[in-house]
C-alpha cells in the first residue's frame, strides 16, 4: 500500500521550500518562567497529606493528654495506656476481638474461594446469575445486612421461629462471638469471591493446556496449576477481610450487645458516644491509636505477604481464557448447594428486610399478607429528620463521588504520571487510609473540627462528612484508576510532551479522555462506598447531617425494627438502581 | 539553522552508566543513526535530547540554545523543546483522529485555524495521508500509523527530528520500502535527523553518518562505507557484518603488507596493517569475502565443514580448521567436507588482541 503513492512527490515537492522558509514556530512554547505543573503537584502532595494525618494527629494526641483535646489545660501523659489496659474487662474485648475476626475471616475466606472455583471454572448450571448474586452483598452496608440476618435468623427471627415451630428446638444462637463471626463472614465472602475469581478466569489457558499436555486430567490440571495461582489473591483477601472484621461496628454491635460481647470498635463506639457521663477521651483516643497501629501492621504484612508474587502473574499479552470443566454427574447436585447458600444468605436476607418493613410484625405464626402495612415507610416518609437523612446521603454520595473520583484521578496522575519527585511519597499517603478504620477516621475528624481553628465551620454539616468519606476511600479509588491507567501506554504523554504540551495539558488533553471509563467506574464505586458508609459518620454527624445509616442505628436504638427495614429497603432500592443506571448510562464497571 | 551538540553527556541510572561521556555534533540537515545492540544507550541518549529522560551531567544544545547543562542545572523541559520524535509504537493518540493528532501540536502553539488546517493538509499530503484525515489510528494499518506519526512529528516544524525505531514494527518487505521513502522525505525537508536503530542494513542504507554505540559509548562515528570497510574495532567488525575472528600474532612488516601466523604455525599475508598493532593480534575476516579453492597456495587454510546451511540466495558454512573456526558464505553448495579456503589479504582486517577486543 505505500508503493502506491511513492513516486508520486510533485505535490509534495512545492510544499518543501514552505518547510525551510517559514521561522520555526516555537515562541508560542516559551515558557515565562511560572510552571503550573510544578504548582498542581506541590498542591496535591500537601493537600494529600493534610487530609490523611487530619484524622490521625488529634487521635495521637489525644492519647496522650489527660484532658479533653480541646480543654488548654491539658497536660501530655502516657496514664491513658495504662488506664485502658488495666479498664475492667478489657483483656475480654481483646480476645472477643481476635475471635471475631479470625472466625469471620475464614468463613469469608472458605466460602468465597470455593465458590470463585465453581463459578468461575465449572459448568455449573446458572453461574451467570448465581455469580451476580453472590456480590449484592457488597453493595449495601454491614448494617443492612446485619438487621436482615436479625429478621431472618435472630433469635426471634422468622427463620428460626419456623424452626422452633416445626423441631421444637432452637438451631442457633447469632446473640454469640460464633454466630457473629458467620453473619461477619458470610458477608464478607463476595471479597474473597471476587479476588480469587480474577485470579482462576483470568489465568492463562496456556498454562492448564501444557499441565494436560503433560498428563495431567483436567481436575487435575485445576487443583496444581490454576488454584495455587489463587494465592496472592487468598492471603491479599484474607488480611483485607481480617481488618475489615476488626473494625467491624455494626455486627458487633447489633448482634453482641445484648449479651454484652464487646469488641473494640464497639468499646470505641459506647465509650465515645454512649458513655452516659462525658465520654473518658483519653482511653478512647488509647485505644483508638493502638487500633489504628495493629491495623496499619496487617496492611504492611500485607504488603509483605504480597512480595514475590510475581511468579503467580500470568495475564501477559492477550491470554485465552481457560476453558470450563465438566461436573459431570455432579453438576445438580453442585448447583444445589450453590443455590442454596446463595438462597439462605443472600436472597432471604434481602428479602427479610423488605418483608419486615412491609408488616406491623413478622412471625411464621401469622401468615405474613395478613399483617402487610405501609406504615413503616409513612412514618420515613413522613417524618422530615428520615428524609433529610436519605437526601443527605444521595447528596454526600452524589458531592463526594464526584469531587472524589477529581481529587483521586489528580493524586493517582502526579504519583504514576508525572516527573514530580515526591511521587512516591505521595502514593504511600494516599493509600495509607487502607490503614485508617472507619470509626478511627470518624473520631479523628471529630477530634480536628473541635481541635483546629476554623474548621467549626464544617462541624455538624454534610461536608465534614463528604471530606472524611473521601480520606477513607481514596486507596479505593487509587485502586481503580491506577490499572487502567497502566493500559495507557506512556508513550502517548510523551508523544503529547515532545508536541509542546505540558504536563497539566497533556493530562487533560490526553490522558483524562482515555481513561473517562475508569473514571466512571470510580465515580461509581465511589458512590456506593459513600452511600453505604456509616461508621465514619457515627461521631461526625448532628441533628440536620443525618444520613441513612446513623438514622437507622437511633431507630434500632429505640427498638423500632419495622421502620428500621423500611428505611434499609429504601437503601437497598436507591443502590440497585443506582447501580443499573451507572452500568446502562456511564458503562461502569463494578464489581467485576 | 544550527548544529545539536551534544558534549561530554553522560546518563547515570545508579551506578550504571546508560550513555558515558559521549560528544557528538550533527549539523543541520544531517541524517546520523545511532546504532548497537539493546542496551547501548542509543535510546536513552536519543530520549535526553527529546527531553523526556534527564541527562547526569554534560551539555545538549542546539546552536546556542542550551537544552541541558548539567553544570548550570540548566534543564528545558520536552514542551519546549520544538523537536519531532516519532516512537517505535507510533503513540498516536487513539481517541483522536488524525487530523486531530496532527491539530494538537499546532493549537499548543496558537496556530489559527485556518493556518492550522492548511498546515494538517500539506503535512498528511507530504506522507501521502491525505484522504485519511478523518480516520482514527486504529482504522489505520501499521504502515500508514508510522506515516501519520512522522507527519505529526513534523507538522510543526521542529528544528529537530528523532526516530526511535520507527520501522520496527512494520514487516520486512514494508520495511525496506519505507526506510527509502523515509531518506527522501527527510532528503527533501532537509531536517536534521537523528535516528535509532539496532538493524544494520537500515543504519548504512539512510544513513549520512552512523554513530555504532556499545555499553554507553561511541565505537566508531562515520560514514556507512567507512563503518563498514574501516571498522574500528573488533566490536565494530562483529556488529556490522558480523566478521570471523581467529586469533594471530604479528611476524613482521614489508612494503605496507604485514606476516601474521596463526596458532598452528600456519602463516597469512594482510595487504594492510595498522601502524599501532604489535604482538598478539586478532583478524576479522567478513564471511563473503572468504574464497573456496582447490589448489594450495598463499593465504589457503585446510578446514572441515562441520555444518551447512542454506539460506536461499547463499550457502553458509561452519567450518573448522587447525585451532580456528570460521563461517564463510558460497554461491554454491559444497559436496566434500574437507575444503581449502583462501583468504583474500585485502579482507584481513587486524586490531590488537587484548580485554577489551571485543
Amino acid at each position: 500500500m505505500a508503493a502506491a503513492t511513492l513516486s508520486d512527490h510533485k505535490v509534495a515537492d512545492r510544499k518543501v521550500a514552505d518547510h525551510k522558509v517559514r521561522p520555526i514556530m516555537d515562541a508560542a512554547l516559551e515558557r515565562t518562567g511560572f510552571d503550573r505543573s510544578r504548582l498542581i503537584f506541590w498542591s496535591v502532595a500537601a493537600l494529600t497529606t493534610l487530609l490523611v494525618i487530619g484524622p490521625i494527629a488529634p487521635i495521637a494526641m489525644q492519647a496522650f493528654l489527660n484532658k479533653p483535646l480541646y480543654d488548654a489545660s491539658a497536660t501530655l501523659t502516657a496514664a491513658n495506656f495504662g488506664r485502658l489496659v488495666t479498664e475492667a474487662g478489657i483483656g475480654e474485648i481483646a480476645l472477643n476481638t481476635v475471635i471475631f475476626a479470625v472466625l469471620s475471616t475464614i468463613f469469608a475466606q472458605v466460602f468465597g474461594a470455593l465458590a470463585a472455583v465453581v463459578i468461575g471454572r465449572t459448568n455449573l448450571p446458572g453461574r451467570g446469575w448465581l455469580g451476580e448474586v453472590l456480590v449484592w452483598p457488597l453493595f449495601v452496608s454491614h448494617l443492612v445486612i446485619a438487621f436482615g440476618w436479625l429478621t431472618m435468623y435472630g433469635p426471634s427471627g422468622y427463620v428460626t421461629l419456623a424452626v422452633r415451630s416445626w423441631t421444637g428446638v432452637t438451631p442457633w444462637d447469632l446473640y454469640s462471638l460464633s454466630g457473629m463471626g458467620v453473619v461477619a463472614g458470610l458477608s464478607q465472602a463476595p471479597l474473597a469471591y471476587l479476588m480469587c475469581l480474577g485470579a482462576v478466569s483470568k489465568a492463562d489457558a496456556q498454562l492448564e493446556a501444557a499441565a494436560r499436555s503433560v498428563g495431567a486430567g483436567p481436575f487435575r490440571a485445576l487443583w496444581s496449576v490454576t488454584v495455587p495461582m489463587m494465592r496472592p489473591a487468598l492471603i491479599y483477601s484474607t488480611v483485607l477481610n481480617f481488618v475489615v472484621a476488626i473494625e467491624m461496628l455494626s455486627i458487633p454491635l447489633l448482634f453482641g450487645a445484648p449479651n454484652k460481647i464487646e469488641t473494640i470498635t464497639s468499646f470505641l463506639y459506647d465509650k465515645g458516644i454512649n458513655a452516659a457521663v462525658q465520654p473518658d477521651y483519653g482511653i478512647v483516643g488509647a485505644a483508638a491509636l493502638i487500633l489504628l497501629a495493629i491495623v496499619a501492621f496487617l496492611v504492611w504484612l500485607q504488603g509483605r505477604l504480597m512480595v514475590g508474587s510475581n511468579r503467580f502473574v500470568t495475564v501477559r499479552g492477550k491470554a485465552s481464557r481457560p476453558a470450563l470443566l465438566d461436573l459431570g454427574r455432579w453438576r445438580w447436585f453442585v448447583f444445589a448447594a450453590v443455590f442454596a447458600y446463595v438462597f439462605f444468605t443472600i436472597v432471604l436476607v434481602f428479602a427479610g428486610t423488605l418483608m419486615r418493613a412491609s408488616v406491623s410484625f413478622l412471625t411464621p405464626l401469622v401468615p405474613f399478607w395478613t399483617l402487610l402495612t405501609t406504615k413503616n415507610f409513612d412514618l420515613i416518609l413522613q417524618t422530615p429528620n428520615y428524609m433529610r437523612s436519605i437526601g443527605n446521603s444521595v447528596l454526600i454520595s452524589l458531592i463526594g463521588g464526584v469531587i472524589g473520583t477529581v481529587l483521586v484521578a489528580i493524586i493517582t496522575l502526579v504519583s504514576r504520571r508525572s516527573e514530580f519527585k515526591g511521587a512516591r511519597p505521595l502514593e504511600y499517603i494516599a493509600l495509607f487510609p487502607r490503614s485508617l478504620p472507619g470509626i478511627i477516621a470518624g473520631l479523628g475528624f471529630f477530634y480536628a473540627v473541635i481541635w483546629v481553628p476554623g474548621l467549626d465551620a464544617i462541624r455538624g454539616t454534610i461536608w465534614i462528612l463528604i471530606l472524611a468519606f473521601m480520606v477513607r476511600y481514596i486507596p479505593v479509588g487509587f485502586g481503580t484508576i491506577a490499572p487502567a491507567l497502566a493500559q495507557i501506554g506512556d508513550e502517548l504523554d510523551r508523544g503529547a510532551r515532545i508536541s509542546g504540551a505540558d504536563w497539566w495539558t497533556t493530562v487533560t488533553r490526553i490522558i483524562a479522555p482515555l481513561l473517562k471509563p475508569a473514571l466512571f467506574s470510580t465515580f461509581a464505586l465511589l458512590f456506593i462506598h459513600f452511600f453505604k458508609e456509616y461508621v465514619t459518620a457515627v461521631f461526625l454527624f448532628q441533628p440536620g447531617s443525618e444520613i441513612i445509616g446513623t438514622t437507622m442505628l437511633q431507630l434500632w436504638a429505640q427498638g423500632d425494627n419495622g421502620p428500621v427495614s423500611a428505611l434499609a429497603t429504601i437503601q437497598v432500592v436507591i443502590t440497585a438502581i443506582f447501580v443499573l443506571v451507572a452500568r446502562r448510562v456511564l458503562g461502569a464497571k463494578i464489581y467485576g | 539553522m544550527a548544529d545539536l551538540v551534544l558534549d561530554r553527556l553522560t546518563i547515570a541510572y545508579g551506578n550504571v552508566n546508560a550513555v558515558d561521556d559521549i560528544s557528538l555534533t550533527v549539523p543541520s540537515g544531517e541524517f546520523l543513526t545511532l546504532l548497537g545492540p539493546s542496551g547501548c544507550g542509543k535510546s536513552t541518549t536519543l530520549f535526553a535530547i527529546s527531553g523526556l529522560n534527564e541527562a547526569t551531567s554534560g551539555t545538549i544544545r542546539i546552536g546556542d540554545k542550551v537544552f541541558f547543562d548539567g553544570a548550570r542545572g540548566i534543564a528545558v523541559p520536552p514542551e519546549a523543546r520544538n523537536i519531532g520524535l516519532v516512537f517505535q509504537s507510533y503513540a498516536l493518540w487513539p481517541h483522536k483522529t488524525v487530523a486531530e493528532n496532527l491539530s494538537f501540536p499546532l493549537e499548543l502553539r496558537k496556530v489559527g485555524r485556518a493556518e492550522r488546517d492548511s498546515r494538517i493538509k500539506e503535512g498528511l499530503e507530504l506522507v501521502e495521508m491525505g484522504k485519511y484525515a478523518e480516520r482514527y489510528p486504529f482504522e489505520l494499518s501499521g504502515g500508514q500509523q508510522q506515516r501519520v506519526a512522522l507527519a505529526r512529528a513534523l507538522v510543526y516544524r521542529p528544528r529537530l527530528l528523532l526516530l526511535d525505531e520507527p520501522l520496527s514494527n512494520l514487516d520486512a518487505k514494508l520495511r525496506e520500502r519505507a526506510r527509502i521513502w523515509l531518506r527522501e522525505l527527510q532528503e527533501r525537508l532537509n531536517v536534521t535527523t537523528i535516528y535509532v536503530t539496532h538493524d544494520q542494513s537500515e543504519a548504512l542504507a539512510v544513513s549520512d553518518r552512523i554513530a555504532v554505540m556499545s555499553m554507553g559509548k561511541i565505537q566508531q562515528l562515520g560514514t556507512p562505507t567507512d563503518i563498514y570497510e574501516r571498522p574500528a574495532n573488533a566490536f565494530v567488525a562483529d556488529f556490522i557484518g558480523s566478521a570471523n575472528f581467529i586469533e594471530a600474532e604479528l611476524v613482521g612488516r614489508s612494503a605496507g603488507q604485514a606476516q601474521l601466523r596463526l596458532g598452528d604455525g600456519t602463516q597469512l599475508v594482510a595487504s594492510s596493517c595498522p601502524d599501532a598493532v604489535s604482538g598478539k593480534l586478532v583478524l576479522a575476516i567478513r564471511p563473503e569475502r572468504i574464497e573456496l579453492t582447490d589448489a594450495p597456495g598463499a593465504n589457503v587454510l585446510g578446514a572441515r565443514i562441520t555444518h551447512s546451511a542454506y539460506l536461499g540466495s547463499v550457502h553458509e558454512h561452519e567450518m573448522a580448521g587447525q585451532g580456528f573456526r570460521l563461517r564463510v558464505q558460497t554461491s554454491r553448495a559444497v559436496s566434500s567436507p574437507e575444503v581449502l579456503v583462501r583468504i583474500p589479504p585485502e579482507a584481513i582486517m587486524i586490531f590488537q588482541n587484548g580485554p577489551q577486543a571485543l
